[in-house]
């Protein structure tokens, strides 16, 4: 099925977008954006569910197949990538759905019942005919009235080409679970005390950055987690009772950054579902209206002709 | 030469090992600046204080990038973000107080947004896209004999800095060289409405609240903060809003937008491209403007 007649929009790999799609499915997790593995900042992120590494399509790693660990028996949730558009929440969902104990809505937790004991394949098409999770998803795309789907207007960037692998222990094991292989890979056990999953999770990934050449892998890391607001604010209330000042103020000023950031992505997905075609017409309207669309256009016209100038330079010197 | 220095802080840098997937916080002491350079564009520079090197230059377009703090960590880590690729640069402050790191961020932010910038408008430093808490610098400990406060506060940083920054790699770069961050597949030969709507030139319209209140109905319905010119400024200088810009012009330089144009009362020759959408816009407000004096009993077409 192509992209087009599955009618799964495109959407942005962001933190913002993933737990927007997981509070859509009511699962009480996070996403956040993760910039170090380091053991510090994997313990400040805790309790930690699953890792998500995403990257952009490149020349593939040398990997020899015949090393590769599958686990044809695997009895958790796994689903195969069916539909490109769909990757992102087909990753989310490899992750969340083998979570103990994870609560989810009552469509989710229907789609999850119903595709028990399905192979990968069929249950990755029947994931991406769902209904209630496609709506889910192109939730955070901008309404089609402006989208470059319909007009046609060529490949887009950068979007297209990412992929997803989610990294997650089940039953001891460390699983890594990519759309596009037939099952789950097995990356063997981890201890239950210190780091845990984490640690061995880490070697796995830095052994995978490292087997692709420097400079070709361009990639990004999310952590699937407990939302930390609920237990910060029950801490702050019992150190407020306590008279513990100031650990309190530090507790306020975690609380206060992680609010900050929730405003933020609440800011962003309201833009993401907004066709701004309106907004960009009052905007320009009011703006002739106020007597400054000519000045405004007149540097315009000045900026496009640096960039043509500046396009043909490049040209005849040739890029480097 | 015309460069302008806009900004300038203390600042080090983390980068990646080579070969590998560590990032290393380096102690060298250096500033991030930035200046408006003489190709009238805005550059962000990384700057070795102790040999006066220029090491890094990065040309950058507005609305391309954003400076954020970088949460769960001990350290003052903020990161240069690229909305439009995976470039990540990682600084961390050197300053020995941080009581003034919301506000280099905020200024950051501000030019990186719009390099007409004036940081003496800015809404001080829990604006738009950070992650600023609270800002109460901790209280120095006492120096030991010999070592001044200066010193001990980077060598805080430094440890802290090192014992934290095991971040994963970013996509290889050499840092010496200037990159300029130029999608060639945007490189439009037209008008850009990119170009129209910045916070500058938006500046007449902001300052005449009778004309801002119209544009109100036209924000998102579910958009978090009231509607104010300083939210409206916020979603203009977004990477979501900037990309709703940039469809608009691409879908315009089609020029088979007539059907769409017209929704919003506009003629069909509106949808022919940038130039033609402008002009009928121009339009458009004259036509609103005769409706609206009322005074006058001549209709207009």
């Amino acid at each position: 099925m192509s992209d087009e007649e599955s009618g799964w929009h495109i959407t942005e790999s962001d933190p913002g977008v993933f737990t927007e799609l997981l509070k859509t499915l009511g699962v009480p997790l996070i996403v956040d954006d993760l910039y170090s593995l380091d053991p510090s900042t994997l313990a400040s992120l805790q309790p930690l569910h699953a890792l998500i590494f995403l990257f952009k399509w490149v020349a593939p790693a040398d990997s020899s197949e015949a090393s590769v660990d599958y686990d044809d028996a695997f009895e958790g949730f796994f689903a195969n990538q069916v539909v490109n558009n769909a990757c992102a929440t087909l990753a989310v969902l490899n992750g969340v759905c083998n979570i103990p104990g994870v609560g989810m809505g009552s469509e989710l937790r229907g789609l999850v019942d119903f595709t028990t004991g399905m192979d990968p394949q069929t249950r990755g098409l029947a994931i991406t005919s769902s209904e209630f999770l496609r709506e889910a998803h192109n939730s955070l795309s901008p309404p089609s009235a402006l989208s470059l789907a319909d007009l046609d207007l060529g490949p887009r960037d950068k979007e297209d080409a990412y992929h997803f692998i989610v990294y997650t222990p089940v039953n001891g094991v460390l699983y890594e679970l990519d759309g596009l292989k037939r099952s789950p890979v097995r990356h063997g056990v981890f201890p239950s005390t210190g780091e845990g999953w984490v640690a061995l999770a880490r070697d796995v990934i830095q052994k995978r950055i490292e087997t692709y050449p420097p400079g070709s892998l361009h990639f990004n890391l999310q952590a699937i987690r407990t939302d930390p607001l609920p237990g910060l604010r029950r801490e702050l209330e019992a150190l407020q009772a306590g008279g513990h000042v100031n650990l309190a103020q530090q507790i306020l000023r975690q609380i206060s950054a992680e609010e900050d950031k929730r405003q933020r992505w609440a800011f962003e997905n309201s833009l993401r579902r907004h066709n701004p075609l309106g907004l960009i017409h009052a905007l320009l309207l009011g703006l002739a209206k106020a007597g400054g669309l000519e000045a405004a256009t007149t540097g315009a016209k000045e900026k496009m002709k640096e960039r043509i100038a500046k396009a043909r330079e490049e040209a005849a010197k040739g890029k480097k | 030469m015309a460069t302008q220095t806009l900004l300038s802080f203390k600042a080090g840098r983390s980068f990646r090992r080579e070969g590998s997937s560590f990032v290393d916080a380096s102690p060298v002491k250096g500033s991030l600046e930035l200046l408006r350079g003489d190709d009238e564009l805005l550059h962000l520079l990384w700057k070795n204080r102790a040999t006066g090197q220029v090491e890094d230059d990065l040309i950058i377009f507005p609305m391309e990038a954003q400076f954020l703090k970088v949460p769960h960590t001990a350290g003052r880590t903020y990161v240069l973000k690229f909305s439009s690729s995976n470039q990540r640069h990682f600084f961390w402050m050197q300053d020995l107080s941080d009581s003034r790191d919301a506000e280099y961020a905020t200024h950051v932010n501000g030019y990186l947004a719009d390099p007409e910038y004036d940081p003496s408008t800015a809404a001080g430093p829990a604006s738009s896209s950070q992650q600023a808490g609270p800002s109460a610098p901790p209280a120095p400990s006492t120096a030991p004999a010999g070592v001044t406060e200066d010193q001990l506060a980077e060598l805080r940083a430094l440890v802290s800095q090192v014992s934290q920054e095991q971040t994963l790699s970013q996509p290889g770069q050499s840092y010496s060289s200037a990159r300029i961050c130029f999608y060639t597949k945007r490189v439009s030969e037209d008008l850009s409405l990119s170009d129209v709507l910045t916070p500058s030139n938006l500046r007449p319209l902001f300052s005449n609240p009778r004309l801002l209140t119209a544009v109100f109905p036209h924000l998102p319905p579910d958009l978090p903060v009231p509607p104010s010119a300083e939210s409206i400024q916020r979603i203009i200088e977004s990477p979501q809003f900037q990309a709703g810009v940039r469809s608009l012009d691409q879908a315009l330089a089609t020029g088979l937008l007539s059907g769409l144009v017209k929704s919003l009362g506009l003629p069909e020759e509106a949808g022919l491209g940038v130039g033609p959408f402008l002009t009928a816009i121009s339009r458009q407000a004259e036509h609103d403007h005769h409706d609206e004096s009322g005074q006058d009993s001549m209709q207009t077409d």
